[in-house]
Parts: structure tokens; sequence; C-alpha cells
């Protein structure tokens, strides 16, 4: 699990990078074993912070002497313990911002979700699965828990939930990336070898394509990595604007045998997906169309774009086509930071991709999750054959806490992807299959009834990692004899109808997780049944936040969206809760919500689950299995 | 077009020119346009321009320029607010807990947000810019409730107004380069 990178050795004393704090005393930290230039700026940032608050506090020399701060001071320059930026948490203790501890804040690190030790991580950058390894790079800024100039971080996994983290991939070390080492994805050759496309941040902030490939193949961790001489592969061609051309997709083979990349970007407000073939990843040719244009979306970031099968259930390499195939087209959104996705037809030939549903585009349609989600990326898991999607999750609470935890976002467990072969309409995820192994402890609950209007605690050992899968059924009887309906309840709207609190005749009803005793905190996750006046139901899935935690600080936003249920299917839902990230899955992965929570009572062994009907007409049944998760090895 | 109207808002127009005018040691005009109709895009029309009229950077700026300057305003007052905030812990001592927070925030302000959305600007990544300001006015806000949570009288409460609507005037700024 060693994460210290032999390269970052030099420069013990480096300087703060950002401008020199008040009251701080200029005194610099020494750094001894596993010095690491990025620890060692934040922690002079971190040390010139507690410096600070030093400062404030020995004025008043009767509350702390300047004894005691000279002990404190020195606690704080533990960076050959490893600890870092935790070391200033003893000083801060009571002092630390209402109404956040350190015991809350250690308690929001998540037990089986991957990030890295420490600092900022944003999107997932080539995952790949080779010799033996899966590899996830990532965005990585090493010296603090807030983007800025990015590196590729890497981890490797047998399977995809322990990880063992590796140095630094990629650095800022050509005037190619000098601003940033950006997001890129991998491909495979078909002899085996790896090619890896990214975008470059140049010396003058111009978005390029650079190509990089291991140094040497034989070695199944992929260390080191060599950035072509020949770098930049691509500039924004004319008629781009020199910032809006980044994040270059996996390749995948065009009919005449050619390589084929697509890249996001946008004209005017036009969201469009640039389209270029290569032979050698040296040098590309641009086509006159686009794979797609959305107008009104803006600009397009992270692209994906893969093959789905429409029979079968595995996931497919990126270069399969043909009759029995459809393609997604995802992109994620700059405008609004959401990952949509639509499900269409590719022609190769042209090199463009429509969709079945214009009304269901790209950007104005379907989601893959509906809570917070940005900057994924698929990959094809030729080892399991199955498509395997990463996304970055970021933070939902203040900087100021994530400079106190010393950390800033994490990875969502990564999902397979298939084609919903009921409705057609819509992909399903998953969260893989490996997750389960965590599973230990299951208690189950069989056919409770839940009356319209109750709640009923479910006794657990404990609740801050947990599988929860529930079924529910909706008393029918009601559900038939119910005639004051009207559309007014079809058009439902999780966000702007009250959350969970608010009662109609056929929900909410779900599960509360995170949730303290007396409810002042608590994360329900909830279907909504509505029915028309043409007498059809339409079914909601919501995680509401906004009863999550006392504090003010933190986002309280309420997520969800309608969830397709065919005719003689249950409810059900899949809720992965791990601390300060709650995922939920309805309906097998038709729509899910990825949530961040910062609860300050509902945590430890105050964290609790109860299933809940708050519906005002109809009896719920439910069937429930819960298990408790084990923490991975991240 | 209504003659009358027309001159009175020349008139007003050319008041709120003398007034800049005197408010400004050097006169800027650079794109006037450019600022003017950016202005009119934020929620502070007349924070905006008053902060962007008296930068002689924003003579030559393009938006990005515009989105910096405003970065920076940010970053003055949140620095000053911790200089303050040093000041009245010693007149104040009755307010160190909530007033050390407030410096850590304003810390997170200055060291984090502010850092981080220059660098997005300047790289073309304008979202993280826009993030590090919706922090920033999310950090002027719980500054205020560290008082008024313990039932204290803000000292700062100015203060944090001002950084948090020059904050929002940035990410307004910010969202148009996205």
């Amino acid at each position: 699990m060693a994460s210290s990178s032999p390269s970052d050795l030099e420069n013990p004393h480096a300087t703060c990078s950002y401008a020199p704090l008040p009251g701080g005393t200029g005194d610099e930290p020494t750094v001894s074993r596993h010095p690491k230039k990025s620890a060692a700026i934040f922690l002079v940032c971190a040390f010139l912070s507690l410096a600070f608050v030093v400062a404030l506090i020995g004025v008043d020399k009767a509350e702390l002497n300047t004894n005691e701060a000279a002990v404190v001071l020195s606690r704080g320059r533990g960076v050959d313990k490893g600890v870092s930026e935790k070391s200033f948490r003893p000083l801060l203790g009571a002092e630390n911002s209402y109404p956040w501890s350190s015991n809350m804040l250690d308690w929001q690190r998540t037990g089986f979700h991957f990030q890295p030790k420490n600092n900022w991580m944003n999107d997932p950058n080539g995952p790949v699965f080779y010799k033996g390894w899966y590899h996830l790079f990532y965005q990585y800024h090493p010296d603090a828990p807030v983007w800025g100039k990015i590196v590729w971080g890497h981890a490797v996994s047998k399977d995809l939930v322990n990880w063992r983290h590796l140095p630094i991939a990629m650095e800022t070390d050509q005037w190619y990336d000098e601003q940033g080492v950006w997001t890129g994805s991998a491909t495979i050759l078909p002899d085996g070898q790896l090619v890896v496309l990214y975008t470059g941040s140049t010396n003058e902030s111009v978005q390029v394509q650079n190509l990089a490939y291991p140094a040497d193949p034989s070695d199944p961790l992929l260390i080191n990595w060599v950035k072509y001489p020949g770098n930049p592969v691509l500039v924004p061609p004319p008629g781009i604007d020199e910032k809006d051309f980044r994040d270059p997709t996996t390749a995948w083979k065009t009919p005449e045998g050619k390589w084929r990349i697509t890249i996001g970007s946008k004209v005017n407000k036009t969201g469009i997906s640039l389209v270029y073939d290569t032979e050698d990843f040296k040098s590309f040719e641009l086509l006159d169309q686009v794979l797609h244009a959305v107008p009104g979306t803006g600009m397009w970031e992270c692209v994906d774009f893969y093959p789905i099968s429409k029979q079968g259930e595995n996931g497919l390499d990126t270069s399969i086509d043909g009759p029995g195939v459809k393609h997604v087209v995802k992109a994620s959104m700059d405008d609004d930071r959401n990952d949509y996705y639509s499900i269409g037809t590719y022609d190769a030939l042209k090199g463009k991709w429509t969709p079945d549903n214009p009304a269901s585009d790209v950007g104005i349609g379907l989601r893959y999750d509906y809570g917070i989600y940005y900057a994924s990326k698929t990959f094809y898991d030729q080892d399991k054959q199955r498509r395997v999607l990463w996304s970055w999750i970021k933070e939902t609470d203040t900087e100021a806490s994530d400079i106190s935890k010393g950390w800033a976002s994490l990875m969502g467990v990564p999902r397979t992807i298939l084609l919903d072969k009921k409705t057609q309409t819509n992909i399903i995820q998953w969260p893989v299959e490996e997750i389960n192994r965590l599973r230990t402890n299951a208690t189950v609950f069989k056919n409770l009834v839940v009356e319209a209007g109750s709640l009923v605690p479910l006794e657990l050992p404990a609740a801050s990692q947990l599988d929860i899968v529930a079924e529910f059924e909706l008393d029918e009887a009601t559900v038939m004899r119910l005639n004051d309906v009207s559309d007014a309840d079809v058009a439902y709207d999780c966000a702007k109808n009250g959350g969970a609190a608010t009662r109609g005749a056929l929900g909410p009803f779900g599960i509360t997780v995170l949730a303290h005793e007396g409810l002042i905190e608590h994360t329900p996750v909830y279907f909504y049944v509505a029915k028309g006046v043409d007498g059809n139901l339409k079914t909601f899935f919501c995680a509401d936040q906004s009863r999550s935690s006392s504090a003010m600080d933190v986002d309280k936003s309420i997520y969800g969206n309608v969830v397709p249920v065919m005719k003689g299917e249950k409810l059900s839902m899949r809720i992965l809760v791990d601390h300060s990230i709650v995922e939920s899955f309805a309906q097998g992965g038709r729509t899910c919500i990825t949530s961040r929570v910062y609860p300050t009572k509902a945590i430890y062994n105050n964290a609790q689950v109860f299933l809940f009907n708050n519906a005002t007409a109809a009896t719920v049944t439910a069937s429930l299995s819960i298990w408790q998760m084990k923490s991975a090895q991240i | 077009m209504n003659h009358t109207t027309n001159t009175s808002s020349i008139n007003m127009k050319l008041l709120l020119l003398l007034i800049l005018l005197s408010l400004t040691p050097t006169p800027i005009f650079g794109d006037k346009t450019l600022i003017e109709t950016t202005c009119r895009a934020t929620p502070s029309y007349n924070l905006c321009m008053s902060t962007l009229l008296t930068n002689p950077k924003s003579s030559t700026a393009d938006l990005t320029d515009l989105g910096l300057i405003m970065v920076g305003a940010t970053k003055a007052k949140a620095t000053r607010a911790i200089q303050q905030i040093k000041s009245i812990y010693r007149s104040h001592p009755e307010l160190r807990r909530s007033l050390t927070e407030c410096g850590q925030m304003y810390i997170a302000v200055v060291r984090a947000d502010v850092p981080s959305a220059v660098q997005a600007l300047d790289g073309g990544q304008p979202k993280f810019a826009e993030d590090g300001m919706a922090d920033t006015a999310v950090e002027a806000q719980a500054c205020e409730r560290s008082f008024t949570e313990r039932g204290e009288k803000s000292p700062l409460t100015k203060v944090n107004r001002d950084i948090e609507s020059v904050a929002n005037v940035a990410r307004a700024i910010i969202r148009m380069l996205l």
C-alpha cells in the first residue's frame, strides 16, 4: 500500500504555494522520513493556518499560554508520521468550525469507496484491465484538498474493490501539459499494447491532446509512463476555442480498420463531439461532421461512446458494431455538472450517431444518476466481458471542512452497464458483483406491514456501512379504489414537491438511512407513486437530503426522477451506505441517485435505519435484506 | 421614442458617470460595453461596475480577465477580513470562538478557493472557478452564523455580506465562461 513516490523527494523546504499567512512565524517544518514535496507544501500551508490560529489565541495569554502553543506547534510538524494535515486538529478541538468536531469529520471518510489517501481528486482516467490488474488513474491535486494543478494519480486492484496506491503516473513536466495533465482514456491495441490519449493544458493554457504509453509494457503495474516526444498530437481545430477541446475517448475501430476517437467541445452554446480517425495515434484526420451535436447544451466534457448489446447479457468491446448493437453517447455538461446519456444508432461509415428518441437526446434527457455524479467514464473489462462505469463524486460541504478533513472527493462504486431489455429505452446500472464480497452479518426482514403514516425502526448492529436490498408492494385494493386523483400528482417532482415529509395517497414510502433516533437527522430514499386520471401509475424515485444534517453549511438538495416500472414488477431498491456517501438504485438500476451527506448526530453508534410509509392511503408491505459492509483495502 | 425620457436617462447616466469618476483616481474606459453587459447579468450591477471600473486592468480585459479581477476583489476583501478578525480578537476576546472559526473559513477562501479559481480561469476550466466562488459565498454565510448561533452580535455582518456579494458577482461572470 506504499504511496510515497521517490520522485517527489527533493525540496523538503518547499515554500507554501499560497500567499503567506498573516500572523505566520515564518518557521518551516523539518521533513524527515518519506518526505513528499506535495505533503510538504500542504503541511507548510496547514502549519501556517495553525500558526494563524495560534496567533489569534496567543493574543489572549490567559486562555492559552505560549508554552502550550509551542507544544501544539511541534505536534503540528508531525510530517514524518505521515499524518500531515490531521496533526493540527488537536489544537482546534473545541475551536473547530461549528458544528464540526474532528470526530464528525473523521466519520465522513468512507470504508469501501475508492479515494486517494489525501487531497483532491476528480475525474477517473484511463480505466483499463491490463495483465491481470484493474488500473484506475484519476485527476489528482497532490498539494491540497481543492482543485489545482492536476497530475494523474494511479492505483491498481485485482477485484475493483481492494486497491493499492501507486506513484503518480504523469506529472506536469512538459510545456504541453504544464498547466495540467487532464482527463484521458486508454486503448488496448490488438497486440496487447496500451496507449493513452490525454488532454494537456499547455504553458499558455491551450487544450491539446497528447499521447503516452507504458515505459515497460511487461510491467503489469504500469508504474512508469513515457510521453510521446512528438506531443501534442492534436491541437484545437479552426473554429474551436483553444479552451474548449478536451477529454479524448477510448479509440474504436472504423470499417476501414483505422482507429477513431471523439472529443467534446462546443460552438456557441451547442455541445458537440468532434471525430478524428488515426492509424498510429500520432497523426489524426478530423472528420467533416461531428458525431453528434445538441443545441443549447453548452460545453461537452468527458464524452463517452460505446456499444451495448440488444439481447446479450455481456458488455461489448468498444469496437463492436453490427445489427445486434445499439450505441450510447454520454457527455458531462459543463453548464449543470451532470452526466447525460442517450441510446441511439451509430453510422460507422459517416461517423455519425443518431438518438432513438430526439426528445431524450444527450443533455436534455436521461442521466446516469440524479444526484452527485460527474465526469464518468466506462471501460470494457475483457476479463469478465462487461462494461464498467467509474465516476467522480464531489464533496458538497465547505472547503473549510475539506481542509480540516484533508481530502475531497471519491469514486462511486463501479457499476456495470447493460441495455434494459424490458424497456429498451434506458440502461441498467448495477454495482459490480465483487462489492458483494464485502457483505457480512445479514439481517433479514420478511413481509413487514407498514401502515400509512408509520415508521418502523430496523434493529441493526451498525448502520454506517450497509448494503440494503428492499422490495415493496403497495396494497392493491387501495390503489384500485383510489379515485380522487388528478394529473397534478402525475407531474410530481422529487426536488420541488417538498421531499419525504410531503404526503400523497400512494407515497412517499421507503427507507431512511443515517437516521438519528429522534429523526433530528435522516436521509430518506423513497418511492412516490402517482395515479393519473387514466388510472395508470407513475413511479418516482427520490433521495431527500433536506434533513440529512443539522449543519447549515452543506448542500441539502432533494434529488430524483421517474423510474419505469413494468407490469407485474414489485418496487425494488438497493442502497449502499458508506458514511458520507449514499448510492441508491431503483428497479434493478433503471434510475440511480448518489447523495453526499454530512450528519453531525446520526453517526457512529447513533446512526440507524427506519422503514417509513408517509402515504395517506396505502399500506405497504416490505421485505428487506441488510448486510453490514466490511471495509475494503484502499 | 420619448424624447424627455431619453434625455433624463442620459442625465442619469451622466450623473452615474460623474459619481464613478469621482470615485476613480485614474478614470479607465476600455471595453465599457463588455463591462456593462457583463455587469448587467450579475446580481449586483453597481458593485460589479465599481469593482471593475476601479481596476486599471479592466480597460483591456476580456471576459476571463473580468472574472479574474472579481476573484481578485474577493481575495482582497477576504484578506482584509482576516486582518479585521485579528484586530477584533484583541478588542473582543469574548468572541474568541466565533472569530477563530471565521478566521479558518476565510483562510480557506484565501488559500484554497481563490488560488483554485485563478488556476481554473487561467486554465480554461471555469467550473472549478465557479465552485470556488460558490464556496466563498457559503463560507461568508457560515462566518455570520458562527456568531448568531451562539447568540452573539456579529461584528462582521457588513464584511460577510460584502464578501458574499462580490463572490456572487464573480460567480455570475464565471458562469458566462462555461
